[in-house]
C-alpha cells in the first residue's frame, strides 16, 4: 500500500473521478460488452443494469466498455449507448481496426457523444488517419496503452510514453496532447503469461510516480490467455476476478475487467480491497476517502 | 537436432518432425493431418509471428508454411505474416506493408528473418476454410518431398538487459524507492 511523492492528477468525466493518491477515490472498473458474435442488445441491457446496480452498492464507478468489431455494428451500438447508458454516464469504445476507429469517432461526434467518450485506445500502432480523426473528433478522455514490443519491462513502457521508443515519431503522451486530448489514462499493457505479464503490475507505481497520471491495466487478459488454468476449471473465474486486486495494491486507479458478466464477482472483491487500502492510507498518509468510497458504504 | 531446441514456446501441436509442412490456423475450425510438422493458431501480429518464425527455422525439414482461414480482425496477423515473408522489416522493425495494428518484430534478429524468408515458401490460403482445399495443398507440398534446408537455426530471443544495479534495498524498481511506510519517491531525489 503506497503513497506517491509526485502530485497525482485526478480526472473527472461526467462526475466520475479517476486517479489521485491510493485510498482517495474508489477503483474505477471497466466492464466489456459485445466481444463475440453479433451484439446481443437485450442481454447487454440486462448485464449493464446489473453492473450499474452493483456499482451503486459498492461505490466503485462502472464504465461500460463497448467492443466494436465490425463497421455494420457501429451505429446500432451507438444507438444502444444513447438509449441504454444513463444520461451523461461515461463509456469507453474499444476497437482494434484503425479504419473502424476513424468511422466510430465520426459517428460519436455526429451524435454529440464525445464528451462522454473514453477512447480505448491509443498505442504505437496509431495511424495518420487515426490521428486526423482524433484531432477532428476529440474524445473527452483516452486510454494510452504503454505496449512496447521491444521491451515489456516498466522501463520499456515508460519509453513508449516518453519518446515513442523509435516506434512513433514522438512519445505517446505528447501525441495525445498534440491531438487535443486533455485527459489521459495509462494502461500498462498486460501481456500473456510467460511474456513478462507481471511487468504490467510492477509498472503501475513507476508510471504514477513518473507522470502522476491515473494508471491501470487489463490484468484479466493474462488470466484469459492462460492454458495452465484449464486444469483448474472451477478456479478460473475466482483467479480472473481476484487478479484485479494487484492493480489497486500497486497503487493503480482502474481495472479493465473483461466481460461485463465478471462484474458480480469483481466489484465486491475490489471494493473490499479498496477498504483495506483506505484504512491504511488514511492512518499513515492522511488520505481521507472520498464520499463515494466503498469504505463509506460498506460499514 | 536436439529435442530441447525444437520447438519454441507458444500454443501449437507438433506431429511429424520430418514433415515439410507447418500450418498456421487463423479463424477457422480445422485440424491438419498428422503428417504435418507443426500446426497452431496465430493471434497477434507481433509476438505470435515471432514465435512462428522461431519455431519454423529451428526445424530445417519445414519448407512450406500454409496460412489458412479468415484473417484475425484488426490484428490482420495472417496477412502480416505473409508480408514479413515477402518484404521483411524496416529500420524501426516494423513489418513492411503489413496491415496489422502493431506489426513489430522486436525479439528476433535480421538473420533469423532472412533465414525464414529463404527456408520456407508460403502458401497463402487466407480466406480458405474448406477442409478438403487445405488438405489438398498439404498433400501437394508433401508430394514435392523437398530436401532439408540444412542445419537448424536456433533464433536467439533478444532480451533487454538491466542497466541499473539495485543495491538499494528500498528500491521497488530502478526508477523508484519506497520508505518503510510505503511512501514512494523517484530514485535520487
Amino acid at each position: 500500500m503506497f503513497s506517491f511523492t509526485k502530485e497525482q492528477e485526478i480526472l473527472d468525466i461526467s462526475g466520475i473521478k479517476i486517479g489521485g493518491q491510493p485510498g482517495l477515490h474508489p477503483t474505477v472498473l471497466f466492464g466489456g460488452l459485445f466481444f463475440k458474435g453479433e451484439p446481443d442488445f437485450e442481454s447487454g441491457r440486462k448485464q449493464l443494469q446489473k453492473m450499474l446496480d452493483i456499482s451503486k452498492k459498492t461505490g466503485n464507478p462502472a464504465i461500460p466498455d463497448f467492443f466494436i468489431r465490425k463497421e455494420e455494428y457501429i451505429e446500432d451500438i451507438l444507438v444502444f449507448i444513447e438509449k441504454t447508458v444513463p444520461n451523461n454516464h461515461p463509456f469507453s469504445i474499444d476497437i482494434i481496426e484503425p479504419s473502424l476507429k476513424v468511422k466510430t469517432l465520426e459517428y460519436l461526434d455526429q451524435k454529440n457523444l464525445l464528451s462522454r467518450t473514453i477512447y480505448n485506445s491509443i498505442h504505437v500502432g496509431i495511424t495518420d488517419e487515426e490521428r486526423n480523426a482524433l484531432k477532428n473528433h476529440t474524445p473527452n478522455m483516452a486510454v494510452i496503452v504503454a505496449f512496447n514490443p521491444k521491451d515489456k519491462s516498466p522501463d520499456g513502457k515508460i519509453e513508449v510514453l516518453q519518446n515513442g521508443a523509435n516506434l512513433t515519431d514522438i512519445g505517446l503522451l505528447d501525441i495525445a496532447k498534440k491531438l487535443g486530448i486533455k485527459k489521459i489514462l495509462v494502461d500498462t499493457a498486460a501481456m500473456a503469461p510467460g511474456d513478462n505479464s507481471g511487468a504490467s503490475i510492477a509498472a503501475i507505481p513507476v508510471i504514477k510516480e513518473e507522470f502522476g497520471l491515473p494508471t491501470g491495466c487489463a490484468i484479466h487478459n493474462v488470466v484469459e490467455k492462460s492454458k495452465w488454468l484449464d486444469d483448474f476449471n472451477s478456479a478460473r473465474k475466482p483467479v480472473d476476478a481476484s487478479s484485479n486486486i494487484n492493480i489497486q495494491l500497486f497503487g493503480g486507479d482502474f481495472a479493465i475487467i473483461g466481460p461485463i458478466a465478471n462484474a458480480d464477482m469483481v466489484f465486491p472483491i475490489i471494493a473490499w480491497q479498496d477498504i483495506l487500502i483506505s484504512e491504511y492510507t488514511e492512518n499513515y498518509f492522511g488520505i481521507v476517502p472520498d464520499d463515494s468510497h466503498p469504505r463509506r458504504k460498506l460499514f | 537436432m536436439k529435442d530441447e531446441y525444437y520447438p519454441w514456446g507458444g500454443e501449437f501441436t507438433t506431429c511429424s518432425a520430418k514433415g515439410c509442412v507447418a500450418v498456421v490456423i487463423l479463424n477457422v475450425d480445422y485440424t491438419p493431418p498428422d503428417k504435418v510438422a507443426i500446426y497452431g493458431p496465430l493471434k497477434t501480429e507481433n509476438i505470435g509471428i515471432e514465435k512462428i518464425v522461431a519455431n519454423v527455422i529451428s526445424n530445417p525439414n519445414i519448407r512450406y508454411l500454409i496460412v489458412c482461414g479468415d484473417d484475425i480482425r484488426g490484428h490482420r496477423s495472417g496477412s502480416s505474416l505473409v508480408a514479413l515473408h515477402k518484404n521483411g522489416i524496416d529500420e524501426q522493425h516494423r513489418i513492411i506493408d503489413a496491415p496489422g495494428a502493431i506489426p513489430f518484430i522486436e525479439n528476433l534478429n535480421n538473420e533469423a528473418i532472412d533465414r525464414f524468408q529463404k527456408q520456407i515458401e508460403i502458401a497463402n490460403l487466407i480466406d480458405v476454410k474448406k477442409r478438403e482445399d487445405i488438405d489438398k495443398i498439404i498433400d501437394d507440398c508433401n508430394a514435392k518431398s523437398p530436401p532439408s534446408f540444412g542445419e537448424p537455426y536456433i533464433a536467439i530471443r533478444i532480451t533487454p538487459t538491466a542497466t541499473t544495479l539495485l543495491d538499494d534495498k528500498r528500491a521497488l524498481h530502478s526508477k523508484i524507492v519506497m520508505n518503510y511506510m510505503g511512501k514512494i519517491k523517484k530514485r535520487g531525489e
